[in-house]
């Protein structure tokens, strides 16, 4: 029988423009983060963490390198015989089919999938986000309050507020109010664009959504909207933890810079709740006998020659004699010959900086992006090189 | 695909690794900073294209089971061949004298039997190399050899004791197998045997059910004794690192990493070393922290000072500490201002704070498993 309780479906498929050059090669839950790990470890993990072993992953945009990291899932011990992994592109039928256009038509388009498993459940997680979750409790919360729709909240800072879809809750936690972006917030409740659903109730809704030609098809400006509107039983799961939407430069920056902070709130490092990722083989990594390493995270297979301070070193990286890094990510595989200077960077993965380079140089009195140089994958910066703080360098095509 | 099926023989122990091959054998000693002794000659016959791969496991073979699990890692899961575990016939672990024993094979004969491949390549599990057996399996055919021994040109005997040379005429046939002790001091370049074979599965079997009635015989001393009848050859192989069977050798090997040259053969080429994935976190280095010429695996997290050192998975450095010429293994703890040289930490091991570990390049200090200090 395959009939499983609850089915995760992972929204993967969007582009993820505000990362600049590191998504112009691979979508956005493929791009590295924190040194070894991916965006997309993280929902997985949680996945895995939570029993859940149905998930179906939707994709769209440059799929090739999300799907072979992903492969059969068994890196996240999702390899299981009776369900597992299971990527979804958009797809053709006899007349109909297209790409997918928004978030819920995603979902609407691979209902067949879902009915397939007829789960009692699903989730609807983003492939995006950065944090730790438990499902089961958020499920266990769910069916306690007899919910048709949970959505899972955070609190911001009040000042932040006006930022995000707001939800106002009445004493039990049910939902009365859905507002995106308001002026005059009245709660600082943010909704994190993580759902669970009674499939029955979300079928009922995709179906209604996908004939509304008004619609923008997406979970947050029309689904939930719609369903608060028709008072079905909404109910808020407040999430108390670490949790970053990584969507710009400026925030997955900071993002990866607070894991090199002492009792990091995440803490990757806890060992009852893994984050398992899907990690090349490579040695240990090497410190010459020049190199110099200060508050900075060094994975597998690097080769440090140079000085490295509050970095953090994904897999492979080369970083050359006389190099001086700063404050800087460098992707996995990436190479900083002799006498570079980087400071303040994100270098794409596999990107080459040759020697006697400058990156990050101070230039305009107000950077852009808080002054972030992002350097796009595979790139080569031709020796001698001197780039401003705050560029996005693209490579010619 | 290659058409052989690898024989490994992880059942080897030693006396002289002072307590580090106590519990363990020596293919399970974890070396290196993340695999463990097996992980090579497990690693080159997978990227050698054998997917169907035997170990003769010793007595102990909890360390070595926990480590290779189903064979997943080195992608020996499989429905056609995969990972199969001969277990040695001996109780405790065999003497150095009997590398590839014929009994621990007559007990296995099934393993043999069943599979319908021309060749089987044998080795020993004690040994740091990193070698594609693609090229001597195409030796092996080309020269219709019902043996090949895979030998490497080595000039200096200083640390190699019971080992075996070879002479061979200018079509690579060997003419004779013998040992240091009847070798005159200064030699010339002599192809030394570096305990890897490949046989013919059919031979192999025939030499097993022959030699059934004697206790334990060693199948080289078998190959030696028939070298008349048999087509033997020799094939070349650069990439070894050596054989691992003293703690000066541990030492020595390990050290020896620290090497570019050693790690472009054993490490960076295209054949990677698989081992056990641990999904460590990356290793996190404080502003104190002072590393130089070492090699650091992941999930540490590092405060003091390391010097020339190999630091396995999941070590903890507090500040203040000073590492230099040693070799800890994953779990350590060293606290504030401890001190460790020439020393070799085994796993789990706590070092309290102003401790001063010393041994010496000839005879390093070693520590064993979970000793707390």
């Amino acid at each position: 029988m395959k009939q499983q309780e609850c089915v995760a479906l992972l929204l993967a498929g969007g582009q993820g423009s505000r990362l600049g050059g590191l998504t112009r090669n691979r979508a956005k839950p493929a791009v590295s983060f924190c040194g070894k790990y991916r965006i997309i470890d993280f929902s997985l993990s949680n996945c895995t963490n939570s029993n859940i072993n149905t998930v179906g992953i939707l994709i769209q945009y440059k799929p090739f390198l999300l799907n072979s990291y992903i492969g059969l899932g068994s890196a996240w011990d999702l390899d299981n015989p009776f369900s597992g992994v299971h990527i979804l592109p958009p797809f053709l039928g006899d007349s109909e089919g297209s790409w997918y256009n928004g978030t819920a038509n995603a979902v609407y388009q691979n209902y067949e999938f879902i009915d397939f498993y007829n789960p009692k459940y699903v989730i609807i997680l983003s492939g995006d986000h950065v944090y730790k979750m438990d499902y089961n409790l958020r499920l266990k919360f769910h069916k306690e309050k007899n919910s048709e729709i949970t959505l899972a909240t955070i609190e911001v800072p009040w000042e932040e507020a006006s930022r995000f879809g707001i939800l106002t809750v009445d004493g039990a936690a049910r939902i009365t109010k859905f507002t995106e972006k308001p002026a005059q917030p009245d709660s600082n409740l943010a909704s994190m664009g993580v759902y669970i659903f009674n499939w029955s109730i979300l079928k009922q809704a995709l179906i209604e959504d996908n004939g509304d030609y008004q619609s923008e098809n997406d979970f947050g400006k029309n689904i939930i909207p719609q369903q608060l509107i028709q008072a079905k039983r909404v109910y808020a799961y407040n999430f108390h933890g670490y949790w970053r939407d990584v969507g710009t430069i400026e925030s997955y920056y900071h993002a990866n810079m607070e894991s090199l902070k002492e009792g990091h709130f995440l803490n990757i490092f806890d060992p009852k709740f893994r984050i398992f990722s899907n990690e090349d083989i490579l040695p240990p990594h090497f410190v010459g006998s020049a190199g110099e390493i200060e508050n900075s995270l060094i994975c597998n297979g690097c080769i440090v020659h140079g000085k490295v301070t509050n970095s953090i070193l994904a897999p492979g990286v080369y970083v050359g004699e006389e190099v001086e890094i700063t404050d800087s990510i460098l992707l996995p595989y990436v190479k900083i010959h002799k006498k570079s200077i980087v400071h303040k960077a994100i270098v794409g993965e596999n990107a080459e900086i040759m020697s006697h380079c400058k990156v990050g140089t101070a230039g305009k009195i107000v950077p852009n992006q808080e002054g972030i140089t992002v350097i796009e994958d595979n790139h080569s910066i031709p020796m001698g090189s001197v780039i401003e703080a705050g560029e996005n360098v693209y490579r010619n095509r | 695909m290659s058409n052989a099926i690898g024989i490994i023989f992880a059942n080897s122990g030693s006396d002289s690794l002072q307590g580090l091959a106590l519990e363990r054998p020596i293919a399970a000693v974890p070396f290196g900073g993340r695999y463990r002794i097996l992980d090579f000659a497990l690693s080159s016959m997978v990227n050698s294209g054998i997917r169907t791969i035997g170990l003769v496991t010793p007595h102990q073979y909890r360390p070595l089971l926990d480590h290779l699990g189903a064979g997943k890692d080195w992608f020996l899961d499989r429905k056609d061949g995969g990972l199969f575990i001969l277990p040695g016939v001996m109780h405790g672990l065999s003497g150095d004298n009997h590398t590839f024993c014929i009994k621990n094979l007559q007990h296995n004969l099934e393993y043999l039997q069943k599979d319908f491949v021309e060749n089987v390549v044998i080795s020993s599990g004690n040994q740091i190399f990193n070698i594609n057996f693609m090229e001597s399996l195409e030796f092996h055919k080309d020269k219709h050899a019902d043996v090949t021994l895979i030998y490497k040109d080595i000039d200096n005997f200083g640390d190699l004791n019971d080992e075996m040379f070879l002479m061979l005429d200018e079509n690579q046939k060997v003419s004779k197998i013998r040992n240091k002790q009847g070798l005159e001091k200064p030699m010339p370049i002599l192809p030394h045997f570096v305990n890897m074979l490949i046989i013919r599965r059919e031979l192999l079997l025939d030499i097993v059910e022959k030699y059934s009635s004697i206790g334990c015989i060693d199948l080289m001393t078998i190959l030696t004794t028939n070298l008349e009848i048999l087509e033997i050859y020799g094939s070349p192989t650069h990439s070894t690192i050596g054989t691992i069977r003293t703690v000066k050798d541990y030492l020595d090997r390990s050290m020896s990493l620290l090497a570019l040259e050693v790690r472009e053969k054993l490490w960076l080429g295209m054949d990677r070393i698989h081992t056990k994935i641990m999904d460590n976190p990356p290793t996190q280095y404080t502003t104190h922290a002072k590393v130089s010429n070492s090699l650091i695996a992941s999930g540490c997290s590092i405060a003091g000072e390391v010097k020339n050192s190999i630091i396995f998975r999941g070590v903890i450095l507090e500040q203040g500490c000073k590492i230099e010429n040693s070799i800890i293994m994953s779990k350590c703890h060293i606290h504030a201002n401890a001190q460790t040289n020439y020393a070799i930490l085994d796993k789990s091991v706590k070092v309290h704070g102003e401790n001063v570990l010393k041994g010496s390049l000839n005879n390093p200090l070693v520590v064993l498993k979970r000793t707390v200090l």
